[in-house]
């Protein structure tokens, strides 16, 4: 089995002729949209119908990319597009199970978090003083490959609605009020899914920058 | 003499990603912003905070590779 190439396709034409190839069904262009937003779509898949049902929501949202992109009239960005229908299949998969999953139900504040409660006098002054890192430039940080596996490792642990709150926010740069309608969560519900997430991934670059590892 | 209660460490600590994302309004900013100037430690959670948002999705964006040719088969065969 191969792998897809790196995304160079899409790179070496700007976005309108990419488009257009796209809704004129060349298969290399949609392979590069299935590149571009499976794990994004997975993670959206998850945290509104949970894990069980993901694969065949994001299965089902392809068929119906591929049966509509003929039909796509750019009224929204391609990436806003693609969202919508995944969030849209999980929706109504849910609604066919008969299964309510509440995220902030499954999202709870893990212990031992910065915002544990431990972590503060009763003044609310932290109890002792926060880390500090060795390497405070982005540059530095992102030369650190064992780094790398180790946020990964980590998205990958997080509860599922932080990591889609997370992916949307701070990788696919969605706006607060396109989160809420994709994910059905109120706006400070999603600004605290996504601040944990972060937390969560902080804490893992102050140990790495204490010990080395994850 | 301020006119206004400060905020402790962890009203900071749990504002923090809404003050980088400009969610927090003008008073509370203000507010925010004056903690922080007093404050070695917050300023140094919400500089780790900023570096971690800038450089995480970085990292992650190199994940493992998704068999876009592998789905793209799935989906023609579904649709057949």
């Amino acid at each position: 089995m191969t792998t897809s190439p790196p995304s160079t396709y899409m790179d070496n034409m700007d976005e309108q002729a990419f488009i257009t190839a796209l809704i004129a069904g060349d298969d290399r262009a949609f392979c590069e949209i299935i590149t571009r937003f499976q794990h994004t779509m997975l993670s959206i898949a998850r945290a509104i119908c949970g894990d069980t049902f993901a694969d065949d929501v994001v299965q089902d949202a392809w068929v119906a990319i591929h049966n509509n992109i003929g039909k796509f009239e750019q009224r929204s960005s391609l990436k806003t597009w693609v969202i919508t229908i995944v969030s849209n299949e999980a929706k109504a998969r849910l609604r066919r199970e008969s299964r309510r999953i509440s995220l902030e139900e499954l999202d709870g504040e893990a212990p031992g978090s910065y915002l544990d409660g431990n972590n503060f006098k009763s003044d609310g002054h932290w109890q002792s003083a926060t880390p500090m890192w060795n390497c405070e430039s982005p540059e530095e940080l992102l030369e650190e490959k064992q780094l790398q596996h180790c946020i990964n490792k980590t998205l990958n642990l997080l509860p599922p609605a932080q990591k889609a709150a997370f992916m949307l926010r701070d990788i696919e740069q969605q706006s607060f009020e396109e989160i809420c309608e994709i994910l059905q969560v109120s706006a400070a519900n999603v600004r605290v899914l996504v601040h944990r997430a972060r937390l969560t991934l902080m804490q893992v670059i102050d140990r790495y920058q204490e010990t080395g590892s994850c | 003499m301020l006119k206004f209660k400060l905020l402790t460490c962890q009203q900071v600590a749990s504002l923090a990603s809404d003050y980088l994302d400009n969610c927090v309004d003008g008073k509370l900013n203000f507010k925010i912003r004056v903690h922080l100037m007093m404050c070695a430690n917050c300023r140094r959670f919400v500089k780790h905070l900023k570096l971690t948002k800038e450089v995480a999705p970085k990292f992650i964006n190199e994940q493992q590779p998704v068999n876009a040719e592998a789905i793209l088969q799935r989906i023609k065969q579904k649709k057949l």
